[in-house]
C-alpha cells in the first residue's frame, strides 16, 4: 500500500466515523437547544432503531425497508414519551429529567433483553453496497461511502431548512427566544413536538445505518452516550454548526489518534473536552451568543 | 436468592446409574445473570443443569443462583453470601476474571472449592492459583498458544496483531506471539485497541494492510467481534490478508450475525460443536433436543463443571475439603474430548482445535482443519 | 439554604436505627447490604453537598471514590505502607485531585460542568485502567483493612465492619452539616442561588467552588477507603462514570439539596436493586419505573417529597388554628 494510500483511507475512515457521530448528535443538540431538555434516552433510541432495524430485515430481507421503517418506529416511541412525559418535564428542572431519562434507559435495556435476548445481532448490508468501490485511489467499502453520502445530504437538508425555510426561522427564534416568539404568534408548542421527533427520527435512523458495522448489542444505548454527549458539548449546544463541527473535531481526532499516538487514543477526546470546556465554557459554536 | 427448581424438573428423569443415595450437595451457581454477559451465564448454567440431568442425578443436588452483574464487588458479595449464609459445599462459575480476581482470597480464605467454568486470566492459575479453584474452562493462554506453532507450520511468516487493551486481551496475544516466534515466525506489528467502546475498527485494519503481513491474529469475543469481523469483511480484504484468531472471534454463539465476513477465518477454541467424535454428537444431539439450540463452548464449560463435580463426588467426597481434594483427580472423555485437571496447576488439560468458519446453506458452521492434542499449561509460579 | 430540622433529624435517626438492626440482626448478606449502602450514602452525602447546596453537579464522585481507593491500594499493597497512614494520604490524594479539578472547572456551568468533570473523571478511568502496574481490569487484590486488634476490635468480622460503616456514615453527615451551617456553607449556597451577586458582593466566587469540590472529593474519598476495605480488591471499574452516574440518581432519587436525602435515596436504591433482583434478572425495568414515578410525583425526591407534604399539613394546621384565634385575620 503507498503512503498516500495510506492516508486516503485513514481520511475516509474519519470522515465516515465523523458522520455517524453527526446522525446521533444531530437530534440530542436540537432537542436540547430548543426544548432545553437533556435526553439521555437519545441512546436509548438510538438503540431501539437498531433493534427495530435488525428485525424489520429479518422479516423482510431487505435492508431499505429497514432503512425506513425503523426510524418511523422510533419517531412514533418518541411522539409516545413526548406526549406522556416529556411535555410534562419540560419546566421540571434538569435533575428530573437526568433522572426520568436515566429510568428510561432502563427500562428499554431490559425491553430491548427481554424483546430481543441478550446476545449481540447483526444486520447485512444491502446486496448492492456489499463491495468496495474506487475512491481516491483506493478501495473503501461501498456502505460506508454511502454513510458519508447520507450524513452530508443531511446535513445539507438540515443547513438548508434551519437558514432558508419558514419553519427554520422559526424554530431559530424559538431558540433564541422562546417567550418572544410565542409573543410574535409562532406556534411554539407544536415546533416542540416537530423538532422532538424529528430528533428520534434521526436517532433511530442513526440506529440503524450503524447496525451493519457495529452490531445491535444491549450495551450499544449507553455506550454511545458519552462520544455524543462530547460532540454536542464541544460543538456548543443546540447549534447546528456546532454539531457539524463537534463531529468533525471528534471523529478525526480519535481516527487520527488511533492511527498516530494508540497508546493516548482512550485518553484524547476527554482531553480535547477538558479543554474546549476550559477555554470556551459553552462550546465552540453555542447556539446563543 | 433464586433456588433452581432442579428436583422438580427432575421427577421424571430416568436415572441410569445405581450410586448409593447420601445428604444433598448444595451448589452456588455464581454467575452473571444481567447485563452483557448475561448470555454466557445463562448459557453456563444450562449446561451443568444438564450434565446433573444426563446423570440422573439432579435430585441429589440442590442450586443456589447468584448474579454477580460481571461486577467485582457484587461478585464478592454475592460469594460470601453464598459461602456463609446459604453454606453451599462448591461454588460454580464465574465469567469474569475481574470477578474471579475478587473472589480468589476470599474463596481460599474460606477453603471453599470454587470450579471456574469460564474466567480465563492466567494467573488464577498461575502465581494466584489455590487448592480450592479448579478451572474447567480454559486460561486465555492455553487456547492461543498452538495457533502460533500451526500458524507457521502453514506457511504463515509474518503476522499483525490486534487485540482489546484489558488483561484478556494481552494474555491471548502474549501467549500467542511468543509460540509464533519460537517456532520461527515474526511480529510485523499490532494494536490494543480501546476496550468496551463503540468501536470503528477501519483505521486500525488499515494499519494492518500497510504492515503487509501474511496474516492478522486477532482476539474479540462478544459484541466486539461481531463488529470486528463485519469491519474486516466490508474491506474486502480476505485475500490479501486472510483473518487468524483466537477462537472467540467466530464464537457459534454469535458467528451467524457476523455474515459472510467470517468465511474462511482460521481459528483455535477448546471445543466447537462439530467436533466429530461419539460424545459430542450424543452431547449435541441431546442438548438441542433439551434446549432448542446448539451448545456453546459455555454450554460445555458449564457441562464439564458438573462432570468434574459428579466425579469428584463419585469417589467419596462428601464436604467441602474433600471436593476440593477430589476435583482434580477426576478424568473422564466428554464432548471435548479426553479431560482431565493438571494437579501443578489445578487447570483443565484439554484438546485445541483449530477450525474454520464456513457455509452450510444458510449457516456458518464450522469445519474442524486441526488437533493439538492434551494441551497443558506450564506452572508459571503455581505452588500447588 | 441548609437547615436541619426535627423532621431532618426524625428520619436520619431512623434510618440509621434501621440499618444497625438489620446488621445486627440479620445475616450475613444483610451486613454486607448494610456496608453497600453506606458506602453509597457517603458518596450521594458528599454530591449533594456540591450539587443539591452548591449547584454544581459532577459526574465526578464514582472516579473520585475510585482515586482515593487505588491510591490506598497502591500505598498498601505496592508499598507495603501501614493502613492507617495510606488511607490518609488516600483520601488526601482524593481531596487535592478534586481541589485541583475544581479550579479547572470553575468557570463553567450546568451541563458543561457536568460534562467537564465526567472528562476527568472517564481520564482517570483510563489511565487506571491500561495501567499494569495497578494490575488493569484485573484489579488490585490482597487489600488490609484497618486493624484495631490492639483495642479488641475485629475488623474482619463482617458486624464489626458493618457497624464501622455506619459510624463513618454519621460522621460523614455531622460533618457535611457543620460545613454547610459554616460561612463557607452559606456562601455556597448564596453563589448557588445567585453568583453574580455574591460576585458584587466581592466573593472571588471560583475559589469557594473549587473549594466545595474539593470537600465534596473529600468525603467521596472516605468512601473510596471503604469500599477498598470492604472488598478488599479494587479494579478500574470503581472510577466509570456509570458509578458516578448512580450516585447521581440517589441524590435525586432521595432529594436533592436535602443531605437526609442522601441517606434515603442510598437505602431505597439498594433496597429496590436487591429486593427486585431476587424475583427477576430484569430488575432494570422496574428501578427505571420507579425512578419516573418518583419524578411524576412531584420530583422532590423521596425525602423531599415527604417533607414537603409535611410541611403543607402543618401548614394548613397553622391556619386553621390562626384562623380560629383570629376569625377576622
Amino acid at each position: 500500500m503507498s503512503e498516500s494510500g495510506f492516508w486516503a483511507l485513514q481520511l475516509l475512515n474519519a470522515l465516515q466515523y465523523s458522520m455517524l457521530l453527526f446522525l446521533l448528535s444531530i437530534g440530542l443538540t436540537v432537542i436540547f437547544g430548543l426544548l432545553h431538555f437533556v435526553n439521555l434516552a437519545h441512546g436509548a433510541l438510538y438503540m431501539m432503531g437498531a433493534y427495530i432495524g435488525v428485525s424489520v430485515a429479518a422479516a423482510t430481507g431487505s435492508y431499505w425497508a429497514a432503512f425506513f421503517l425503523a426510524p418511523l418506529a422510533v419517531t412514533a416511541i418518541g411522539a409516545v414519551l413526548y406526549f406522556t412525559l416529556i411535555e410534562r418535564l419540560r419546566q421540571a428542572g434538569p435533575m428530573n429529567q437526568v433522572l426520568v431519562t436515566f429510568g428510561l434507559i432502563f427500562i428499554f435495556l431490559d425491553l430491548v433483553r427481554m424483546g430481543w435476548g441478550d446476545i449481540a445481532l447483526g444486520l447485512d448490508v444491502p446486496q448492492a453496497m456489499a463491495g468496495t468501490a474506487s475512491v481516491l485511489a483506493v478501495e473503501y467499502p461501498v456502505y460506508r461511502l454511502f454513510i458519508i453520502a447520507l450524513g452530508l445530504l443531511i446535513m445539507g437538508a438540515l443547513l438548508f431548512v434551519l437558514s432558508r425555510t419558514q419553519i427554520g426561522a422559526m424554530i431559530r427564534a424559538s431558540v433564541e427566544n422562546a417567550a418572544m416568539a410565542s409573543a410574535m404568534g409562532i406556534n411554539v408548542q407544536r415546533l416542540f413536538v416537530c423538532v422532538f421527533c424529528v430528533g428520534c427520527a434521526l436517532a433511530g435512523l442513526a440506529g440503524v445505518v450503524a447496525a451493519p458495522v457495529f452490531s445491535a448489542s444491549t450495551g450499544m444505548g449507553i455506550s454511545i452516550l458519552i462520544p455524543t454527549l462530547i460532540v454536542v458539548v464541544i460543538g456548543g449546544l443546540g447549534s447546528l454548526q456546532g454539531a457539524i463541527a463537534g463531529s468533525l473535531i471528534v471523529g478525526f481526532l480519535e481516527t487520527m489518534g488511533a492511527v498516530l499516538f494508540p497508546e493516548l487514543a482512550a485518553i484524547l477526546v476527554y482531553v480535547l473536552l477538558a479543554a474546549i470546556l476550559v477555554i470556551r465554557p459553552k462550546g465552540l459554536i453555542p447556539a446563543r451568543g | 436468592m433464586k433456588t433452581v427448581m432442579a428436583r422438580i424438573a427432575l421427577a421424571t428423569a430416568v436415572s441410569a446409574f445405581a450410586l448409593p443415595a447420601f445428604a444433598e450437595t448444595s451448589v452456588g451457581l455464581i454467575l452473571p445473570k444481567s447485563g452483557t454477559y448475561a448470555a454466557l451465564g445463562n448459557d453456563i448454567q444450562d449446561g451443568f443443569v444438564f450434565a446433573l440431568e444426563e446423570a440422573g442425578r439432579a435430585a441429589e443436588f440442590k442450586l443456589v443462583t447468584e448474579d454477580t452483574e460481571a461486577k467485582p464487588a457484587v461478585g464478592l458479595s454475592k460469594a460470601r453470601k453464598l459461602v456463609l449464609q446459604d453454606e453451599v459445599d462448591v461454588m460454580v462459575g464465574i465469567v469474569s476474571s475481574g470477578v474471579l480476581g475478587a473472589i480468589r482470597d476470599f474463596v481460599d480464605g474460606a477453603k471453599v472449592p470454587l470450579i471456574v467454568a469460564n474466567a480465563g486470566n492466567d494467573e488464577a492459575t498461575g502465581k494466584d492459583c489455590s487448592p480450592y479453584i479448579t478451572r474447567v474452562s480454559f486460561s486465555n493462554a492455553q487456547v492461543n498458544r498452538p495457533m502460533g506453532k500451526w500458524m507457521y507450520d502453514q506457511g504463515v511468516r509474518k503476522v499483525y496483531t490486534l487485540a482489546p487493551d484489558y488483561a484478556a486481551g494481552h494474555q491471548m496475544i502474549d501467549a500467542f506471539a511468543a509460540a509464533f516466534k519460537a517456532a520461527g515466525g515474526e511480529i510485523v506489528g499490532g494494536e490494543y485497541t480501546p476496550f468496551g467502546q463503540t468501536k470503528d475498527f477501519g483505521p486500525y485494519l488499515t494499519k494492518a494492510r500497510q504492515a503487509n503481513p501474511d496474516g492478522i491474529f486477532v482476539f474479540y469475543a462478544g459484541g466486539e467481534a461481531i463488529s470486528f469481523v463485519k469491519q474486516y469483511g466490508s474491506f474486502g480484504i480476505s485475500k490479501e490478508v486472510p483473518l487468524y484468531g483466537s477462537g472467540f472471534l467466530t464464537s457459534p454463539l454469535y458467528v451467524n450475525a457476523e455474515g459472510d465476513g467470517a468465511i474462511g477465518v482460521k481459528t483455535s477454541l477448546h471445543y466447537v460443536p462439530t467436533l466429530q467424535s461419539t460424545e459430542n454428537k450424543v452431547f449435541v444431539a441431546q442438548f438441542e433436543k433439551r434446549y432448542g439450540r446448539t451448545p456453546s463452548e459455555y454450554s460445555v464449560q458449564g457441562y464439564d463443571a458438573a462432570r468434574l463435580l459428579l466425579g469428584a463426588l463419585a469417589a467419596g467426597a462428601k464436604d467441602r475439603a474433600s471436593i476440593a481434594a477430589n476435583l482434580p483427580k477426576v478424568r473422564y472423555t466428554g464432548p471435548r474430548g479426553p479431560m482431565e485437571i493438571d494437579p501443578s496447576t489445578n487447570n483443565v488439560v484439554q484438546n485445541i482445535y483449530v477450525y474454520e468458519t464456513v457455509k452450510d446453506g444458510d449457516a456458518l458452521t464450522q469445519k474442524v482443519i486441526g488437533e493439538i492434542k492434551s494441551v497443558r499449561d506450564e506452572p508459571n509460579g503455581c505452588k500447588l | 439554604m441548609f437547615q436541619q430540622t426535627r423532621t431532618h433529624t426524625a428520619v436520619c435517626l431512623a434510618i440509621l436505627a434501621a440499618l444497625l438492626a438489620y446488621a445486627i440482626l440479620g445475616g450475613y448478606f444483610a451486613r454486607e447490604i448494610v456496608v453497600e449502602i453506606a458506602i453509597l450514602a457517603i458518596l450521594a452525602i458528599s454530591l449533594d453537598l456540591v450539587a443539591g447546596y452548591g449547584g454544581m453537579v459532577s459526574l465526578f464522585n464514582g472516579a473520585i471514590m475510585g482515586v482515593a481507593a487505588y491510591g490506598y491500594g497502591a500505598l498498601t499493597v505496592k508499598f507495603e505502607m501501614h493502613p492507617v497512614p495510606a488511607a490518609i494520604l488516600g483520601v488526601a490524594l482524593a481531596a487535592t485531585f478534586g481541589t485541583l479539578v475544581g479550579a479547572i472547572v470553575a468557570n463553567t456551568a450546568g451541563i458543561f460542568y457536568i460534562m467537564a468533570t465526567l472528562a476527568f473523571g472517564q481520564m482517570a478511568y483510563t489511565i487506571v485502567f491500561q495501567s499494569r502496574w495497578l494490575g488493569g481490569d484485573d484489579g488490585l487484590a490482597g487489600l488490609p483493612r484497618f486493624d484495631f486488634e490492639a483495642i479488641g476490635i475485629d475488623m474482619n468480622d463482617p458486624l464489626v465492619f458493618a457497624l464501622f460503616a455506619i459510624v463513618l456514615v454519621i460522621l460523614v453527615y455531622l460533618a457535611a452539616a457543620g460545613l454547610l451551617r459554616s460561612a463557607f456553607g452559606r456562601t455556597l449556597c448564596g453563589i448557588h442561588s445567585n453568583e453574580a451577586r455574591m460576585r458584587a458582593l466581592g466573593v472571588t466566587t471560583w475559589i469557594p467552588k473549587m473549594r466545595a469540590l474539593g470537600t465534596s472529593s473529600l468525603l467521596a474519598g472516605i468512601a473510596g477507603i471503604l469500599a477498598a476495605q470492604h472488598t478488599q480488591y479494587i479494579s478500574p471499574e470503581l472510577l466509570h462514570w456509570t458509578v458516578s452516574g448512580e450516585v447521581l440518581i440517589v441524590v435525586i432519587l432521595g432529594g436533592l439539596g436535602t443531605l437526609t436525602g442522601a441517606l434515603v435515596g442510598a437505602v431505597a436504591f439498594v433496597a429496590l436493586k436487591h429486593g427486585v433482583g431476587g424475583y427477576t434478572d430484569h430488575w432494570h425495568i422496574v428501578v427505571g419505573i420507579v425512578l419516573i414515578a418518583v419524578v411524576l410525583a412531584g420530583g422532590r425526591g423521596l425525602f423531599g417529597q415527604f417533607h414537603h407534604l409535611l410541611g403543607r399539613r402543618r401548614n394548613r394546621a397553622a391556619d386553621a388554628s390562626s384562623a380560629r384565634s383570629h376569625p377576622h385575620a
